[in-house]
Parts: structure tokens; sequence; C-alpha cells
């Protein structure tokens, strides 16, 4: 019988494939690590150099091909690390002291980091974390760990945690599917694994240190069973469910042209959440009608430093095109002391979520701001681009942008850059503060978003990753309710469109009601999409209304998931 | 051979200065030196290099040994001066 590994399924689906491993940790290489002589151990140490700044060099050349000579430029400084004489010397001059090689690599990285970690200036502080990149990338290769470079076959990628710039740079039909250890399912790396319906295993903790690289497993996203090394009769098992995945995934491509219009004819936009625009063509397939919520994080994070104006003009530009006339929402930097970048030197906070993320940080560095702002707005000349906050609680945050938007205008006038005049300024409604002020703030933007996951956090005071009380965290709390139909009216009484970007706008039962209160378009991980569809187009709006007036009478969230499920 | 110069890019000696550096000195046989900060460095090495911390407006004395000394302290000294395409 072969092996078994269970896990947490969170993302459904079947995958069968090859094993890559792409994990941050090598202690365990480390440990296990059978070191030669000294004469060995110097000559592994120097092939690995050569070898590591042969790839590197690779690296700059694809990079310099694609046309991106910022990234190109930083790959190249870390190929002179690699065979930098000065690293060179030091990881020498230890082995020859008796440490073995990988261990003598990661010395002498960690020590070259360190002299650059005291240095004055921030810019070279921050170098420290390319050289511990070097120094891991070539102790790696000693140690025999591969680093996620595709073949022509898609594999299943596995690791403790996966940094999510390693999926974000793999294109879908690469990826069959995903093992985390770690066990958050909301994580960068499942999030994007979410937005391109990539099965996914997390949870298995210590026992994903016994998968080896290059085996071949089976592995169900939806009971998170993971089995090692099938056999042919196991695979035929899975045929079935294999086969059902096929069926609905045909029904979907069906369902993908139509709208999401109730029986009797009233329609909602459902767009895509996306972490860039690689998440796009998936999106499409779904029929995502536009872009809710760019997640522009992930422009800025697996990074070293600021992405450039550029940089991300073209980021932007490349999802405003696919969007091909529907309208792309550009959430501007949503990044706080929860996911901290190196080069943003946000300190470390007690309590992130109520600390200096989102807008407060764009609002005070304008260094960062102001490029991503005019990007935008320069990415908007190819089709409808609309900027959205993040994190507001008032009047003046708007305020404040407005000024910055009217200055990145003026300065890209001056510069003879093309940019669009008329981009939509709109808000994320996430805190209790921007709901409850909605009918004032709707005077001063040109839409609302609903981020229900940090709504419904905010308002319950519940974190919902905290096992002891994640059972509160419900978006049918009366509470969350009303201060959604607030927003909703308040959009509808001031003439704006109002959405939802949260998971709540993916929960097909919330999706009845939200159209009920009247909202313009949800927007959701695009492989929700089908769902959220049959289901509004399975209901008159007249009965709709009705179960939101029954709804809103109810007393909490149990009652209001109850009657859902029984009445449509 | 030596000669001095300012370092006049805005951002200073970053990765990509550093860089343009090294594979402008690996260019030659000379073993080059760069003296700032009261530290002399080689100048074939980007941790070195980098670890100065030049910024704006330091002084640098580049100076080589070798049979094409004069022409690397000259490609060296062009180099910085050029603010290496930086503004």
């Amino acid at each position: 019988m072969p092996k078994v590994l269970r896990g947490k399924g969170v993302i459904a689906g079947i995958a069968i494939g090859k094993i890559m491993l792409v994990s941050q940790n090598i202690d365990g290489y480390l440990a296990a690590y059978q070191a030669g002589d000294v004469q060995a151990e110097i000559e592994k140490a120097s092939d690995a150099l050569k070898a590591v700044a042969e790839i590197l060099q690779g690296n700059v050349k694809t990079l310099k091909e694609k046309d991106m000579p910022e990234q190109a430029g930083i790959m190249e400084a870390h190929r002179m690390m690699a065979q930098d004489p000065m690293m060179e010397e030091s990881i020498m001059a230890k082995v020859q002291e008796g440490t073995n090689a990988p261990r003598a690599v990661l010395a002498a990285s960690e020590e070259s980091a360190t002299l650059f970690e005291n240095m004055d200036d921030a810019y070279f502080r921050e170098r420290a974390v390319d050289i511990r990149d070097v120094g891991r990338r070539i102790a790696k290769y000693i140690l025999g760990v591969k680093e996620p470079e595709l073949g022509d076959e898609a594999v299943i990628l596995c690791g403790n945690e996966i940094e999510p710039s390693v999926i974000a740079n793999i294109p879908t039909e690469k990826i069959q599917g995903v093992i985390l250890g770690q066990g958050s399912t909301t994580c960068h790396a499942v999030i994007i694994a979410k937005a391109r319906a990539i099965a996914t295993v997390v949870g298995l903790g210590e026992k994903v240190a016994g998968i080896a690289d290059g085996v071949s497993v089976l592995l169900d996203g939806e009971t998170g069973e993971i089995v090692m090394e099938p056999t042919d009769e196991i695979i035929a098992n899975y045929q079935e469910k294999l086969q059902k995945q096929h069926e609905l995934k045909a029904y979907y491509a069906k369902l993908a042209p139509l709208p999401a219009e109730t029986t009797d004819g009233v329609r909602v936009q459902l767009a895509a959440n996306i972490g860039g625009h690689t998440d796009m063509d998936s999106a499409l397939s779904y029929g995502c009608e536009g872009v809710g919520l760019f997640r522009t994080e992930f422009v800025f994070m697996g990074r070293e430093d600021i992405p450039t104006e550029e940089d991300q003009y073209k980021a932007y530009k490349e999802a405003i095109e696919k969007c091909a006339g529907n309208m792309c929402v550009i959430r501007t930097m949503d990044i706080g002391g929860d996911k901290p970048l190196a080069y943003l030197d946000i300190p470390k906070e007690e309590n992130p979520f109520l600390g200096w993320r989102a807008i407060r940080i764009s609002l005070a560095r304008h260094e960062l701001f102001m490029p991503q702002l005019k990007a935008i707005l320069r990415a908007g000349v190819f089709g409808k681009a609309a900027i959205m906050l993040p994190m507001v609680i008032s009047v003046t945050e708007v305020k404040q942008v407005k000024e910055l938007i009217a200055q990145a205008k003026l300065e890209l006038t001056h510069e003879g850059k093309a940019f669009a005049d008329n981009v939509p300024l709109g808000i994320m409604v996430e805190t209790p503060a921007a709901a409850v002020l909605t009918p004032v703030l709707a005077k001063h933007v040109d839409f609302f978003s609903i981020g229900t996951n940090d709504l419904v956090q905010y308002t319950l005071a519940v974190d919902r990753v905290n096992h002891n009380v994640s059972y509160l965290y419900s978006h049918f709390h009366p509470a969350v309710l009303r201060l959604i139909q607030t927003t909703i009216k308040a959009a509808r009484d001031n003439g704006i469109w109002s959405g939802m970007c949260g998971e709540m706008a993916s929960d097909p039962y919330a999706a009845v009601i939200l159209m009920a209160m009247g909202i313009h378009e949800l927007s959701m991980s695009a492989p929700s999409i089908p769902r959220v569809k049959e289901k509004i187009r399975s209901i008159s709006s007249q009965k709709a209304k009705e179960v939101l007036d029954a709804v809103l009478e109810l007393e909490d969230s149990e009652a209001v998931k109850e009657y859902l499920y029984k009445n449509i | 051979m030596e000669a001095k110069v300012v370092i006049a890019n805005k951002a200073g000696i970053h990765a990509r200065p550093a860089s343009m550096l090294v594979q402008s000195a690996t260019k030659f046989q000379s073993k080059i030196k760069l003296a700032a900060k009261g530290k002399t460095i080689d100048a074939k090495s980007i941790l070195m290099i980098m670890s100065l911390g030049l910024v704006k407006g330091t002084e640098v004395v580049i100076s080589a040994e070798g049979a094409d000394a004069d022409a690397a302290v000259k490609a060296i000294k062009d180099l910085v001066e050029s603010k290496f395409g930086e503004e």
C-alpha cells in the first residue's frame, strides 16, 4: 500500500505529478550533509561558486531579454557577489579551519551581511538581504536543494512555506498542485493558488520533510490526502473524481460567457481578484468581467528594493489591457507589520492590524506612493483603470490622496508622459469607521468596495486565525450585514457604484442578499465566479428581496445562515 | 598610477553602479584599488565596494598596478564621472 499523508485540503482538485521542493528551510539538509576532507570541501565550494555564478548569469540574460533591466541589474550584482574575491577568500579560510563547505558559505555570507547591516545608510543595510540570499543559493547548490527551475512537465510545489513571489513567477500551466507544511489558509501563497484554482493542501507540519524531491504523488485538494507514489490502481480509483472535475470544468466553461443575471433580468457584475497580470488568463476563463481587486502587494513583495514607476506601469498596463474594456480596480499598496518588506523599514508592532499599514504608510512615504499613483495614471491610458485606497477611516485621507494625484498629474505633464485624466478614485470599506461614514465619504469618492475580511474582523473584534475565537467570525453577523447595507445604500443615494472584494462575495448565498441590497459588483477569486453566477441565475430579484427582508429580521449569524441554506 | 574622483550620482554606489564598477575593473589585468573613508579595497570585489558605503560627494582615490594600469584608472574614473548613466 502506498503511503498516504494527510493535511488540510484548502483548494479542491486532483493533481497527479512530480514533487518539486521549494523549501526555504535548509537546516535539515545541513544536518544530513556528509562532508569530505578539506580538499574535497574546497573543490565543492569552488565548483558551487562557479556554477551559481553561471546560473545567475543565465538569469541576467533572460531578464534582459524580457526587458526587465532593473531586475537584471540586481541579478548581475548577485552574480558578482557569488564571484566576489572577498567572499571566496573568507569561505576558503573557513573550510581550511575545518568547517564544511555549505556551512562555510553561510558563515561567510552572514559575516558580510552583518557588516552591511551595521552601515549608516538604510540602502546598504538592506543589501544584507541580497548577501544572505546569494549565500543561501550557493549553500543550497552544494546541498543539492533545487531552486525552482522548471522543465516541460507541470509539477507539484512543496515546502514548509513557499514565498509568494516563487509561485507568482511560475505560469499556472506549470503548477499542478501546492503542498505546504504550515497551516495558514490565508497566507499569500494560498491566496495566489486560489486565484488560479491550483489544488492545494496545507498544514502537513513536520510530515512535509518526508516528501522527497521528484517523487510522484497524487494530491486531493478536497480531502487533504496526499498519496505517495500512487499505483495505477489508485490513480484509476481517482479517475471518477477526475472525470467529475472535468465535467464541472466543462460546465463552468459553458457558464463563462453568460451574464450573472436573475431570472427577471437584474444583473450583477462579477469581477476577479488578482495578484498580478499573470492571474488574468485563468480569471478570464472563468468569465470574469474585469478586475475588482488588483492586490499590488505582489508587485512590491519578493524583491529587494522599491519597484520603480516603470516596473509598476508595465504590470498594471498588462492587467488593464487584459480586462478588455472592463474596469480594472487597482488597490494601492496594502502592506503592514504582518508582511514586512526589507526596504520599507516597518518597525515591529504589537498590533500590526491596528498599526502602520496600507494607506497610512502610503501617505507617510511619498517616495513609495507617488510612483504607484503615477504608474496607475499612465497605465490608465490603455483601458479602464480605477484607484482604490485600502484601510481608509476618514475623509481627510481621501483629500490628501486627491492632492497627491493632482501633483502626480502635474509631474507627468512636465515629464511629457501620457496619462489618463479621468481615473476614478474609490475606497475599500473595510473599517467600521468607513462603513458608518459612507454617506459622507460618498460625496468624495467615485466608488466603494467592501473588503469583508477586514470589515468582519474589525467589527466583531475577532482574529480569524485565532483558533479560540475563529468560530465567532462570520460575514452573516447582523452587525456586519447592517454596515454593508449602509454602504450600498450610501452609494446608491449618491449615484456612485458599490462592490465587494472580500471573501463574502464568493459565497453564493451571501451574493443573493448583496444583490438584493443593490450592490453593483462582486469581485472574488476567479474560480468562485461560476458558483456565484449559477446561484444568481437560479433566482428572481423578487425572491431575493423577500429573503433579504427576512434575513434582516434575524438576530444572529447562525440564524441567518440557516435561513439562507433552507430557503435559496 | 592614481586619480581622484568624487561620487556624483544622486543615489551613490548602490548595487547597480557597484556592479558596473566591478564589470569595468575585471576587464583589466592590473590590481585596481579604491581608497575612501580611510579604507583601501579591491575594486574587483562588489562586496568590498559596497561595504565602503559610497554616497554622493564622497572622494575616492583610484589606483592601479600592472601592465594596463593607466587604462584601468582612466576607465574607472570616466565611469564614476559619467554618474553611471544615472541622475
